[in-house]
């Protein structure tokens, strides 16, 4: 088969087993297009979630932790370097203004259809937000406490590891929830190239009229960013305790 | 009396002379030099200041020690050993350095702030934590706040933690820049006043960094006083500064006041005192009259058996045939013998008496001081000689 031709033919399958589903047993909720949500078909339905959910969680924490390790080390790498740091911002920054769609028909041909594809893309949308994160959080770390750890004898290494990265770690973990949310977001398209996740279930083939499925789809979406994004405000809080006793 | 160069609380090895020669340092091509051909010694133990107007290089000529600033030209030695063969990181564990912003770690607590060098030093972890306790109790903090955050501090406990923190791996040399700069003045005075007391126990050998001459006057063993481009104008003790400014430049950043200054150097016992006409309750008033005839102050002052001042006895007073037991002025201000001479000055106008009775330590009378004496002090060519053998700093 062209390779190019595949996501429409991934859609094809959601939509034809989701069809096929559909007309085997025909609820008198369904019927109704006037009804925004079928609960008789959503009890009945509600296991065929399970994969897709799994898989997009998947696909979000993959390609969150594949962005957070390059963008990371472009960071660290920028840090040192300060000549980098334009071109490193104006490249992650081109990469966040490619629609996600048309991202994916450029990545077809090389990597194919299915999960890297996904990931790839996913990943250099996350670059963007997790770089200038870092970035701004390094460069937030206040001059006078540089000095004084360079004036006490620790190296630059220490310096990074022991003091800066440590309080920059609330401005790195804001950049993280930003990235993790969106991604869950985005990843409802990866169906488009073969990446599965919930997207399978909001993309029916053009079938507008019945929206449970939507919603079922919509909700998971929504309680799944809000899942990731509390236990990173989680992981957030514990890193910077420092900051909240100081509140007091 | 234990000496003062060793106390039994606090360990401490010692301090290292340092020493400039012809120190430089250009940046980049720059044809003026930020430091140039700096040749200077600061003996071990002592509190050498740089002080001179901003953009004189004395904060670079200070970075010059622990390598935060690179020489270009020249060298500093540390006991003898130059910086330039040491590892900076390595070097700069066996320097305390302070600064004005403080730079606490503020995401550490505050022992972990003060253990941070013995930490990279690698000492024990039970070491640490009694060298963390000991540092706090010598400052004056609470152990228990060793647990808090710096931003759970006030800025002079913050400040005081800066200093603990840079003596934790016992330096043979404290660098400080402008340390008690940010801090209100109230504190500042207080802050300055510890240190002092606790410089004149560990003995190190510190580089102060300061634009505040009345600060530098009052830390200083010597003072450096700089000019553009790392230049000494004059390094002397902080009384032969006020004494005789070696040019013009000194004496312009010296201060109009210097004569007000050197006040501050000096103590009420540093002073010849005039005797006061002392007079007994019950004594016969024509005694005390007798008195009065040859003495320099014209009131008679009542003491009682201890010869502990209670008060001025006016012309009333003598009009009875005995001292009554209740003078008609009070006594005023009183002063201590060793009170610093400016303090003393100061509570003479405030009170605004004319003559302040000196007690010593018992609090018997000493002798009296006026305003004019002061000023006659101040005026003679013999304050000179005077205030040689009087150069000792206030403590508090």
């Amino acid at each position: 088969m062209n390779s190019h031709l595949l996501p429409l033919a991934a859609v094809g399958e959601v939509g034809k087993s989701f069809f096929h589903h559909r007309t085997s047993e025909t609820l008198p909720c369904q019927a109704d297009t006037s009804k925004l949500f079928c609960f008789d078909w959503a009890k009945d339905n509600i296991g065929r979630y399970e994969t897709p959910t799994l898989q997009h969680v998947e696909l979000v924490a993959i390609s969150v932790l594949v962005g957070f390790a390059i963008a990371f080390a472009l960071a660290l790498l920028a840090h040192r370097r300060r000549w980098l740091q334009p071109p490193l911002l104006a490249a992650t920054g081109v990469l966040y203004t490619v629609p996600s769609l048309a991202f994916f028909f450029l990545l077809l041909p090389i990597t194919g259809l299915g999960r890297d594809t996904v990931v790839i893309a996913l990943a250099a949308y996350t670059l963007q937000i997790i770089y200038r994160n870092t970035m701004t959080g390094l460069a937030n770390v206040s001059a006078s406490v540089r000095d004084a750890a360079r004036g006490m004898g620790l190296t630059d290494r220490q310096i990074l590891w022991r003091v800066e990265l440590p309080l920059a770690t609330p401005e790195i973990v804001a950049g993280l929830r930003i990235a993790t949310v969106s991604t869950v977001a985005i990843a409802t398209l990866a169906v488009f190239a073969g990446g599965g996740g919930l997207g399978q279930q909001i993309y029916t083939g053009g079938q507008l009229t019945f929206k449970t499925n939507i919603i079922i789809a919509g909700g998971i979406a929504i309680l799944m960013a809000i899942s990731f994004d509390l236990i990173l405000l989680g992981i957030q809080r514990y890193a910077t305790r420092w900051r909240r006793v100081a509140e007091r | 009396m234990p000496t003062p160069e060793v106390t039994e609380e606090v360990s401490s090895t010692g301090a290292s002379a340092v020493r400039y020669e012809n120190a430089t340092k250009r940046y980049g091509d720059s044809a003026e030099a930020a430091v140039e051909r700096l040749n200077l010694e600061v003996p071990a133990g002592e509190v050498c200041v740089l002080v001179g107007p901003s953009g004189c290089g004395k904060t670079t000529a200070m970075r010059l020690v622990n390598r935060t600033v690179e020489l270009s030209e020249g060298d500093v030695l540390i006991g003898g050993e130059s910086v330039r063969k040491r590892d900076p990181a390595r070097l700069r564990r066996e320097i305390g350095y302070v600064i004005q912003q403080v730079g606490l770690f503020p995401h550490r607590t505050v022992a972990e702030n003060i253990g941070a060098v013995p930490q990279l030093l690698g000492w024990k972890k039970d070491r640490i934590r009694a060298r963390t306790v000991e540092l706090l109790e010598l400052i004056g903090l609470d152990p228990e706040l060793g647990e808090r955050y710096p931003a759970q501090l006030s800025g002079g406990q913050q400040q005081r933690v800066g200093v603990a923190r840079a003596l934790a791996a016992d330096p043979l040399v404290m660098l400080m820049d402008e340390p008690f700069g940010a801090i209100d003045p109230i504190s500042r005075e207080r802050l300055q006043n510890e240190f002092l007391r606790l410089q004149a126990e560990i003995r190190k050998t510190v580089l102060f960094v300061t634009h505040d001459i009345d600060e530098a006057i009052k830390m200083g063993d010597r003072i450096a006083v700089m000019r553009k481009g790392g230049h000494v104008a004059q390094y002397a003790t902080p009384a032969e500064l006020l004494m005789a400014p070696a040019d013009e430049f000194v004496e312009d950043f010296v201060g109009a006041d210097r004569a007000l200054k050197r006040l501050a150097l000096m103590r009420v016992s540093d002073i010849d005192l005039w005797e006061a006409p002392l007079a007994h309750v019950g004594q016969a008033t024509a005694e005390v009259r007798a008195k009065l005839r040859d003495a320099e102050v014209p009131y008679p002052l009542l003491v009682d058996a201890e010869r502990r001042p209670l008060g001025w006895l006016s012309e009333r007073d003598l009009s009875a045939e005995t001292v009554p037991a209740r003078p008609d002025n009070p006594l005023g201000p009183l002063l201590d013998r060793d009170d610093v001479m400016r303090d003393a000055l100061a509570d003479l106008l405030q009170g605004e008496a004319q003559y302040a009775a000196v007690v010593d330590h018992q609090g018997r009378i000493a002798g009296v001081l006026s305003v004019e004496i002061i000023s006659e002090f101040l005026a003679s060519p013999k304050a000179k000689a005077e205030e040689r053998g009087a150069v000792e700093r206030p403590r508090e």
